[in-house]
């Protein structure tokens, strides 16, 4: 018998997956007369015994805590979401914004010049407050939590986006080492996409992007947005063996939609 | 409640739920990244980002299917890319003498014996395929069909390729014994 059949039949007399025919075989050939065969069981036996009872490892209380903050974040986007697309809720909050416009329109001339200033003092610094969070957020190298809330607050809290901001997430939708980081700074981007720039950018990143989910994720985007100059990427991509079927499979299918 | 139950409803937009999932698979998604990549704050990172895309893509969870297969599948596509980078970037993967003290943290009450660290540094040397399928099958006591269904392949591939890994494992374990 090989040397691999015989650690096979070995490994399953240790593990009890033998018949007692074939245990009472293992004895009588193997282990009572074969000192080699005898050796190499108890070799097995010892490396298999020293892995059912290895110890467990206890990840940190960070975990936790990271994963409630990541899950909040997600329902409040999740709820946001839902309000302004999805349910009728949607005009209820356009009345509430025209509600505050004609007041804020009123205000504006009833308030005197210098309560106006400073007002929009207030609101500019908190605009900037935001921008330096997310900013601190996503050149935090050394957590790719604390990047992923920062590209999170980019989707969720900013909503015009200065070359600063733009530059950043561009950065790091093509370089973080974190694919769903990526993904996150895509999201952010593509609520960005009426500058022209940003649109080039995903479109330039559907070629260096290696994920399959970011690749299908950049797809689905660039279709709904139907980004100029797309289709040439795509029929690019149905034609490149190296992806993953599934990415062909969506190329295809943008394709489909944009003819 | 199963974990099907559960993931159904987080598809379904409830997501507080996913905090269930948390608590059922933390542990053991953390346990496995660990032995995959041998170093516990990258471990932590990356068992993040499972539950991360367990979030977002929880459209893709398929009605029906094995939450457990699903969401090992997730971790094993984390863990590759994962090692594509690491490789890209040309840096050394694992390096099997610091093993001891990446793995060991202070907090630990449980300290590793010299047989554990042995292991750990032998099932370091093998490749992350046979590594894997030794950390499923024998740390974490999955059943062989488990295994098949999270690799979609079959039992008996399974069960000859556990043979070959513990095979190899056993050659690193006694030749480094001897040093």
């Amino acid at each position: 018998m090989d040397r691999e059949k015989l650690e096979a039949l070995l490994i399953d007399y240790i593990d009890g997956n033998l018949s007692p025919e074939e245990r009472a075989m293992v004895e009588q050939e193997y282990l009572k007369s074969n000192k080699d065969a005898y050796r190499l069981y108890e070799q097995l036996k010892e490396v298999i015994q020293v892995m059912n009872r290895a110890s467990q490892f206890e990840p940190s209380t960070r975990l936790r805590t990271d994963f409630d903050k990541v899950l909040q974040t997600e329902i409040a986007g999740n709820e946001r979401g839902k309000t302004v697309w999805f349910t009728p809720a949607f005009y209820r909050v356009a009345a509430t914004v025209a509600l505050i416009a004609v007041a804020g329109a009123v205000g504006f001339l009833l308030n005197e010049q210098r309560q106006h200033a400073a007002q929009l003092a207030a609101a500019q610094e908190e605009i900037l407050k935001t921008k330096k969070q997310m900013m601190d957020l996503l050149n935090n190298q050394s957590s790719a939590s604390q990047r992923l809330m920062g590209a999170t607050v980019a989707y969720n809290d900013i909503a015009h986006a200065d070359a600063d901001i733009i530059k950043v997430l561009i950065r790091t939708m093509n370089d973080d080492e974190n694919s769903n980081v990526r993904l996150a700074a895509i999201e952010a981007l593509a609520k960005f996409n009426d500058q022209p720039h940003v649109r080039q950018a995903l479109i330039s990143a559907l070629s260096t992007q290696k994920d399959p989910v970011v690749q299908i994720a950049l797809i689905r985007l660039l279709v709904d947005m139907r980004a100029k100059g797309l289709k040439k990427e795509l029929e690019q991509i149905t034609t490149d063996d190296s992806l993953l079927p599934a990415v062909k499979d969506e190329a295809h299918a943008g394709l489909l939609k944009l003819s | 409640m199963t974990d099907e139950m559960i993931m159904e409803a987080v598809k379904n937009g409830d997501l507080q739920q996913a905090s269930l999932l948390f608590e059922r698979y933390h542990k053991r998604i953390f346990n496995f990244l660990a032995r995959m990549t041998m170093d516990r704050t990258v471990a932590e990172d990356l068992t993040q980002n499972v539950f991360v895309r367990l979030l977002k893509y929880r459209n893709s969870y398929r009605e029906g299917a094995r939450f457990q297969s699903w969401i090992y599948q997730v971790a094993r596509n984390i863990f590759s890319d994962h090692y594509q980078d690491v490789k890209n970037q040309r840096r050394g993967f694992i390096d099997v003498e610091k093993i001891e003290g990446i793995m060991a943290d202070s907090d630990d009450t449980v300290m590793m014996d010299e047989r554990e660290e042995l292991l750990h540094k032998s099932l370091a040397r093998l490749d992350p395929d046979q590594r894997e399928l030794l950390i499923l099958t024998r740390f974490q006591h999955m059943k062989y069909e488990e295994v098949a269904s999270i690799m979609d392949t079959t039992v008996a591939n399974v069960k000859v390729r556990v043979h070959r890994a513990i095979g190899k494992l056993r050659e690193y374990y006694f030749e480094m014994e001897r040093i």
